[in-house]
């Protein structure tokens, strides 16, 4: 039975076939031929995948083709004039400048007055009401349709109990129900996973931001503490606000972007 | 008993390919087709599927992964330390963790976005749910793409490690590096393990069989230890550390006395007393290798106390066991693989020893009161005190000894090769022994092509034999053809004698294929001649061809007539056959000529028999050819039952046969027929 490093072994005993180095630059030689016939005569979404590994690769390689022909060579540097420097015959002249330093909890007090916030999507698709619930038909025989089904993601804070069933007008399904969101931060481009604290604001209307219903847009607040922000006083901050980018109830997640 | 057979291990597919694989699977095996007005339950339920049967396939692969890769702790502790030193046991656990781990966040990705699915309404979202699906588990494979890798490495090493059954008897060789102990392994079994003069040339454990007694044992060779403290050890050491610990074996250490291993004598002994605690409690022999460089008499006063230190140490084990405390020879041996002396002493000493040794303990154990219940060993009794040795007859004897001397006596072939310069030089004459009517055509050329022909055609072993046949039939042909010239009672003109050599060419030849058909049950077409809607082979066509010829038909038919097999002429042709005795001969010349015709024709002698084979036929052997004749006989068979006349045969005698395609049905439908 063949033990430890037996085709070396073979190879150390009894060398290489005599042709084995010519066939394998030939075999070496024709790959490039196949390749290309696979590439030409690929179809469907085999031909896809393969031009699309196949850009990838082509785009690499003239990469590293353009770094090996960059050469290091010596070239004149010009001397560039810093900011602020201003010839000697002008030194001594004064001038004003007249700008306006505003502080920044000036900018964020003027802000929340006039009650506007610079949120990622300002335009949002509004949702048709159609669109968002499903009639329920109830009753003996099944003539009353006053209940409604919400379609979309939706959530519930942690003590949440329904009303009696026989009562309750918008049904929040517990398979859409979500408690954590994706969310991103847009200065550091990494994504967390946080908890959702409660909806804010969803802009199709205030009927859906009582019922927590998380569209594309809706500004909601997530728990923060894993971050470690602390303000500038000192105190941990452990809830902001973030908007939702994705539609939920399509992609099975909630995607959001923090809002800083 | 659990083998350790680490070769059937599926492979592992790296983290791409996996995806792919799986991938495509789901689009082979699952339904493809599907439109937007389908009833939303239905809609559901096919991409459900989709995510259900991505799911399952790998959970599928990823189990059988984890299932194969053996468990650490629930094989064989030489196993487990073995992988354990080999590829770090912390690692290895980690990485089949992973894919454990990534086998239950796929499962819950499935049931997660599968619940989700209930609740879609359109064929858009319920389609971009599968796809969050099957993307989100694509993600976790890709995430554990490194794990797979290092899992897929392990797998092809596992493979090439050597089966070591590590419960049945085995002897171990250890030592210093280069002491000998691949050389002695080769010796004894047909392990082919590399011999290289430099330091580690074995790099890990390799195995050999070997049988003493009936029995079969396995000799483990080890990478040679270094004396090192044991923190300091290497991987290749570990092996050979790891094996002595945990197998229950013979030991057999290597010493090298003349030094030429580059260690001293001190230094083998002092890794000696460093491992010995390894020793404990197995069967130690102390092999002094390469005896031929350097005797174990001639070594120096040092050298020698320190071999009796270790010998004294072996001899404990002896002691230990139970054994006698006499036996010097088993713990102190001697040997040169170079030259071959003392090594299977050695191998006999170590198998000796782990036998007795295993003997032992089995008696001891309780099993075997059982067993010992069940067998019992007779001895018969001496009848008297004659000794009667085997019994060989003198012939056999004396046949044997002849054999020997003429061994030696006879000059082969290679001994005159070798004489005459060698295999380069001398090429040996392969007529030499030719036998041939004459001798001095021995040496001649023979031609291949002849005139345009093969020779090797028209040769036969047997071709001047047939000739004198042939010529035999030819010459009673040739009073037969006199006779027949005299048919008539006169000679016949040249130009009748060439008419009838011509009919009797075409007659020889219509016969010839009729010979080829031959009529017996399965070639005669059962099917009577009815379907001959032509009538073309009729006395009337042959009357006209024999009169375009320029000869009288009318006696050819007549025989015609009479000869052929239906049931209006059997009366007459009997008739004829009864008269033969009493008729004369002379007179009713027709039938009896046609009688001898008959027989003659039936029993005419051919030049071969049916199966010979011709040189020029092509077949290998006489009964190849049966087979050949015996195959076109059969494939006649089932077209004579058709009563079709060849294979190009396609005639359809009615093409609307009445009862296939009219009439009433008695029950049933008729839109089948």
């Amino acid at each position: 039975m063949p033990q430890g490093d037996y085709i070396d072994l073979h190879r150390k005993r009894y060398g290489y076939r005599p042709d084995h180095f010519e066939r394998k630059r030939k075999k070496e030689a024709r790959l490039v031929h196949k390749r290309s016939e696979t590439a030409q005569k690929a179809l469907g979404i085999k031909g896809k995948m393969f031009a699309k590994k196949r850009y990838a690769e082509k785009a690499l390689m003239k990469k590293t083709l353009i770094m090996h022909e960059e050469s290091s060579t010596r070239r004149k540097v010009d001397d560039d004039v810093h900011e602020g420097s201003i010839p000697a015959y002008l030194i001594d002249r004064v001038y004003t400048t007249r700008a306006k330093i505003l502080n920044n909890t000036i900018k964020q007090k003027r802000k929340e007055k006039a009650g506007k916030w610079d949120v990622p999507l300002p335009k949002v698709r509004p949702v048709a009401e159609d669109e968002m619930f499903k009639i329920l038909r109830s009753g003996k025989r099944k003539t009353k349709q006053w209940k409604r089904m919400i379609t979309k993601a939706t959530f519930v804070g942690p003590g949440f109990t329904r009303k009696p069933p026989k009562y309750e007008r918008f049904i929040r399904p517990s398979g859409l129900r979500f408690t954590k969101a994706h969310v991103t931060h847009p200065e550091l481009k990494a994504t967390f996973n946080l908890e959702i604290i409660g909806v804010k604001k969803n802009p199709n209307g205030q009927m859906y931001t009582s019922l927590g219903v998380l569209t594309k847009g809706t500004i909601i607040e997530v728990n923060v503490s894993e971050l470690g922000l602390v303000t500038p006083a000192g105190k941990v901050v452990w809830g902001k606000y973030a908007q939702v980018t994705n539609n939920p109830e399509i992609d099975g997640c909630v995607n959001a972007v923090l809002l800083v | 008993m659990v083998q350790y057979n680490f070769k059937k291990m599926t492979v592992v597919p790296n983290g791409k390919d996996f995806i792919d694989i799986i991938l495509s699977r789901t689009q082979r095996q699952t339904p493809t087709v599907v439109h937007k007005g389908y009833a939303i339950s239905r809609l559901r339920q096919f991409y459900m599927r989709k995510v259900k049967y991505t799911q399952q396939n790998f959970h599928e692969k990823l189990s059988t992964i984890v299932d194969e890769f053996p468990r650490l702790d629930d094989i064989h502790p030489f196993y487990g330390d073995l992988l354990h030193v080999l590829y770090n046991k912390d690692h290895y656990k980690l990485a089949l963790g992973q894919i454990n781990t990534a086998r239950n966040l796929i499962g819950k990705i499935s049931k997660d976005y599968v619940k989700l699915l209930k609740y879609g309404d359109s064929l858009y979202r319920c389609k971009c749910l599968k796809v969050a699906a099957l993307g989100r588990m694509c993600t976790v494979i890709k995430r554990i793409g490194p794990s797979l890798a290092y899992l897929e490495q392990i797998r092809q090493h596992m493979a090439r490690l050597p089966s070591i059954d590590p419960n049945t008897r085995t002897v171990l060789i250890c030592g210093y590096p280069n002491v000998g102990k691949s050389s002695f392994i080769n010796k004894i079994t047909r392990a082919d393990v590399d011999v290289q003069p430099y330091a580690f040339t074995t790099k890990s454990l390799f195995v050999g069989h070997t049988d003493y007694k009936y029995l079969r044992y396995q000799v483990i060779d080890t990478p040679g230890i270094l004396d090192r403290p044991f923190e300091d050890r290497n991987i290749i050491e570990m092996c050979s550390i790891t094996a002595l610990a945990h197998l229950r074996a013979a030991v057999l250490f290597f010493l090298d006395i003349s030094g030429s291993c580059g260690y001293s004598i001190a230094q083998q002994a002092a890794l000696f007393h460093s491992i010995k605690s390894l020793f404990m409690n197995k069967p130690l022999i102390i092999v002094c290798n390469k005896t031929d460089l350097q005797p174990l008499d001639g070594i120096s006063e040092e050298d020698k106390k320190l071999v009796a230190e270790m010998k004294s140490e072996a001899m404990k084990t002896v002691i230990g066991q139970g054994g006698e405390a006499t036996n010097d020879d088993g713990v102190l041996l001697t040997m040169s693989t170079l030259t071959e002396e003392g090594v299977i002493a050695v191998k006999n000493a170590a198998c000796e020893r782990l036998l007795n040794q295993r003997v032992e303990l089995k008696m001891k154990s309780k099993k075997i009161n059982d067993c010992l219940n069940r067998f019992h060993v007779a001895m018969p009794k001496p009848r008297d005190n004659k000794e009667r040795p085997p019994c060989i007859p003198q012939a056999v004897i004396e046949a044997k000894i002849k054999q020997a001397a003429e061994k030696e006596k006879r000059q082969t072939e290679r001994d005159l090769e070798n004489e005459n310069g060698g295999a380069g030089v001398y090429s040996a004459s392969l007529k030499k022994h030719y036998i041939l009517a004459n001798d001095e055509w021995k040496e001649d050329v023979m031609p291949e092509i002849l005139d345009g022909h093969n020779v090797s055609d028209f040769v036969d072993p047997d071709i001047l034999h047939r000739l004198e046949e042939l010529e035999r039939e030819e010459g009673l042909r040739q009073e037969e053809d006199g006779d027949d010239f005299e048919m008539d009672g006169l000679e016949l003109t040249p130009e009748e004698k060439k008419t009838l050599a011509a009919i009797r060419k075409k007659k020889s030849l219509l016969i010839q294929e009729h010979r080829i058909k031959k009529s017996t049950a399965e070639s005669r077409p059962i099917v009577p001649r009815k379907f001959d809607k032509d009538r073309e082979f009729t006395t009337k066509r042959m009357g006209r061809q024999l009169s375009k010829l320029g000869i009288d038909p009318s006696r050819a038919i007549e025989r015609a007539r009479s000869r052929s097999v239906s049931r209006g002429r059997k009366r007459e042709r009997s008739v004829d056959r009864g008269d033969n005795d009493g008729g004369d001969a002379m007179d009713v010349d027709t039938p009896n000529k046609k009688q001898r015709m008959l027989s003659r024709s039936h029993s005419r002698s051919r030049s071969r028999p049916p199966t010979e084979v011709a040189p020029g036929e092509g077949f290998k052997d006489s009964n190849q050819k049966a087979k050949a004749l015996q195959k076109a006989r059969k494939s006649n068979k089932n077209r004579n039952k058709d009563a079709r006349r060849g294979e190009a045969d396609r005639v359809i005698p009615t093409l609307k046969p009445k009862h296939l395609f009219s009439g009433k049905r008695s029950i049933g439908k008729t839109q089948r027929r």
